[in-house]
């Protein structure tokens, strides 16, 4: 089967002029808000002046993939739905996956029709933000209306589907689970916080910006996969009386003033309400279907291979491991799966224990604050003034303080409502902690720029929640000397003499909670790429190809080296104050 | 169940080879069994000592870092480096912490406390401990050390 990749590209829309200039946009045919003003807010340079044409060459793979999926339902066999309870034998779990994955490159789900869940969340960057040029200027990846912008980096979506209902653990005295950086998708409901996940972006002002829950709803009742959804979670599932203005007000982004501020615009019976909660209930398990699947989490990492005795480490990556467990402490927080002996009573014993019998997840579940400085480049900081729907995403402007955790289980502006009263006497302990990220895929990159680090080729990722990192090199330096080259000043104010993520770090946005556990830990340069080889190996894909990690369309980046990539864009937090 | 699996090479000018035909699991099933990694506290240590420091292990205008290692006290993950601190080594007022996450797989445990708000060229006295996530100490005793900020 042969396909020209730029005939599939071609069916999609055109997105024409820079993101500098616009003042109208066009999106697959439609006018986006009536032609409304773009919103730009930003001083220059935050945003990249490719954005227009990169958002576009993303809607063009997300059409592809979709595609795809389309092809996938189809070949399907035909179902039968038997037993007591009644389940979809044989087909169930590839339905359910697969319909997951047709939603999450559904373009049509957001108010413009123009941002699928994997506009920001593409595979071959392990479905975290797609385009290079803004993991390097604005941060934070433009919603439905452009440009309104969010505050923190897209998070991988692998392994994910793994992370327990948010939970206070008394005796470790620790808060484990949830999905967000602010672990604010707790599961308190659905018991899964990767399925709960999936409900706050297509209402999140700042991403897709839909003004109802019920009109993720009503567009799933147009989708072309609808009879998959049906066969999955039942017929009937759609009987909703629409309102007749329901189109237009899903047309319209959360926000706007002509909405009125309520939650619920689209006008519903209480039956139809919950019969429209079911299906969104329905749409986060899908979703959490398929990131739970080998088409997103599928263990298939050189380190995998290797705890099967199928791979052998390189040296590098041998020495990496061995650093990341002892000298850097990596696994203290991002766990390896490996015993815990010698136990704290027999210190001085060997350690005998072998690699337990586990597919680790490099990750403890936990939260932490590694004391980042506050990167003046996140979009959130400029939108202070209000867009042409008369909505201020951030009147906090460059005041806004990111305390992650804390702000969540304060209720707090730019999180969720914490469902938990009990949890709320912990803010103050929590506050600037995000969640500890498994270390599997930070380094996965697609094929044509297969890694994260310079000289490349070169695909550029931002790390941590504000993006302030650019690579793995500088990640591990980061953990290694924060307490070494430590300075007080923010970023883009380094002491003549020093340079900024080499040997000077700016002050932490939020100096309280921090982890010391990291900050010094006397990794040589040589120990550093180790780890960086180590964590390289955490990539899936090895054993069997990584699905659509092809489908990167866009141009690589070569030239410079790991340790200053990504400094040509430090800016002066001072000039923004002003 | 199995599922069709499609495998593509990429081509210069964004052309696309198509290959079909590799059956595969989508199912869970097939993978190794996933345990939930919150792990269970260590066992605390019969005793706590501290087998290096503490010591200053930098120090900065207005506030300074303070540094010792002792064996793996156990307990819970969650621990906090304590410095009991102040400019009179017969009362010493201030308490600074620091949380730390134990390292299990480890023999040993570094702590690092960051002090902040002191005063130039004072000299400040401090005792350190450590305790668990609930406020439990590990019993750490330390003899009164001295630091001198530029």
């Amino acid at each position: 089967m042969k396909q020209s990749r730029s005939l599939t590209l071609g069916a999609g829309c055109a997105v024409i002029a820079s993101a500098m200039s616009i003042t109208t946009h066009m999106v697959c045919g439609q006018m986006d808000a009536a032609s409304t003003a773009v919103y730009n807010p930003y001083s220059k340079g935050i945003l990249p002046s490719d954005l227009s044409s990169e958002m576009a060459r993303v809607l063009r793979e997300i059409d592809f993939i979709e595609a795809e999926a389309m092809r996938q339902w189809k070949a399907l066999p035909p179902p039968t739905l038997t037993g007591n309870p009644p389940i979809l034998q044989n087909t169930g779990v590839a339905s359910v996956e697969i319909l997951g994955k047709l939603m999450n490159f559904d373009k049509n789900i957001s108010p413009f029709k123009n941002q699928a869940c994997a506009s920001c969340h593409m595979p071959y960057v392990a479905f975290s933000g797609p385009i290079p040029s803004v993991n390097l200027t604005m941060i934070a990846y433009p919603g439905s209306v452009h440009f309104r912008a969010g505050k923190r980096t897209a998070q991988r979506y692998t392994y994910a589907a793994y992370f327990p209902p948010l939970q206070y653990d008394a005796v470790q005295g620790l808060f484990f689970g949830g999905n967000f950086w602010d672990s604010r998708a707790t599961g308190y409901l659905l018991r899964s916080p990767d399925a709960e996940q999936s409900q706050f972006p297509p209402v999140d002002p700042d991403e897709m910006g839909n003004p109802d829950t019920a009109c993720v709803t009503y567009k799933l009742s147009l989708a072309t996969y609808r009879p998959l959804f049906e066969e999955v979670w039942g017929k009937g599932s759609f009987d909703i009386n629409w309102p007749a203005h329901t189109a237009q007000i899903c047309a319209t982004p959360i926000g706007a003033t002509s909405l009125g501020g309520s939650a619920t615009p689209v006008a519903l019976s209480p039956a139809d309400r919950t019969r429209s909660n079911q299906v969104y209930d329905h749409w986060a398990q899908s979703l959490n279907a398929y990131e739970h699947s080998e088409m997103v989490s599928p263990f298939t990492s050189k380190f995998d291979a290797y705890l099967k005795g199928n791979y052998t480490l390189t040296a590098d990556e041998m020495a990496g491991y061995k650093l990341f467990r002892g000298k850097g402490n990596c696994n203290s927080c991002h766990l390896d799966g490996r015993s815990t002996a010698p136990l704290p009573s027999a210190p001085d014993s060997e350690d005998t224990g072998t690699t337990a019998n586990v597919t680790p997840l490099f990750t403890c579940f936990g939260s932490a604050n590694e004391g980042l400085p506050k990167n003046p480049r996140v979009a959130v900081y400029y939108e202070a003034t209000p867009d042409s729907f008369g909505f201020t995403v951030n009147p906090e402007g460059f005041a806004y303080t990111d305390y992650g955790l804390g702000t969540f289980l304060r209720s707090g502006f730019g999180s969720a409502p914490n469902p938990n009263s009990t949890w709320r006497k912990f803010a103050s302990s929590v506050d600037g902690q995000m969640q500890v990220s498994t270390a599997r895929n930070s380094g996965l990159a697609p094929p044509q720029c297969p890694a994260t680090e310079a000289p490349g080729p070169y695909f550029q990722k931002e790390f941590f929640h504000n993006g302030y990192i650019k690579s793995l090199k500088q990640l591990v330096h980061f953990y290694n000397t924060r307490d070494v080259y430590r300075f007080a000043v923010e970023s883009g104010h380094c002491p003549a003499g020093t340079v900024e993520k080499v040997t000077c770090w700016p002050e932490p946005e939020v100096p309280q909670n921090l982890d010391m556990t990291t900050g010094k830990l006397g990794l040589t340069d040589q120990e550093e790429n180790q780890i960086v080889a180590f964590l390289q190996t955490l990539s899936d894909g090895y054993t069997t190809p990584y699905p659509d990690i092809d489908t990167f369309t866009g141009a690589c980046m070569s030239g410079g080296n790991a340790s200053t990539q990504g400094n040509s864009t430090i800016i002066s937090a001072t000039s923004i104050h002003h | 169940m199995t599922c069709l699996r499609v495998y593509r090479l990429l081509l210069p000018l964004a052309v696309t080879i198509m290959v079909v035909g590799v059956r595969c699991s989508h199912s869970a099933s097939s993978r190794a069994q996933i345990y939930a990694q919150i792990l269970a506290p260590a066992k605390p240590a019969s005793r706590v000592r501290i087998t290096k420091g503490p010591e200053l292990e930098s120090v900065k205008d207005n506030d300074a870092i303070i540094t010792w290692t002792s064996n793996n006290p156990g307990g819970s993950d969650q621990h906090f480096g304590v410095v009991h601190y102040g400019t009179d080594p017969n009362h010493l007022s201030e308490t600074a912490k620091s949380p730390i996450r134990l390292n299990q797989n480890h023999s040993y445990t570094v702590f690092r406390v960051r002090l902040n708000g002191l005063k130039p060229q004072t000299t400040y006295y401090y005792t350190v401990d450590s305790m668990q996530g609930n406020g439990k100490s590990d019993g750490v005793k330390s003899t009164v050390a001295h630091f001198t900020n530029p």
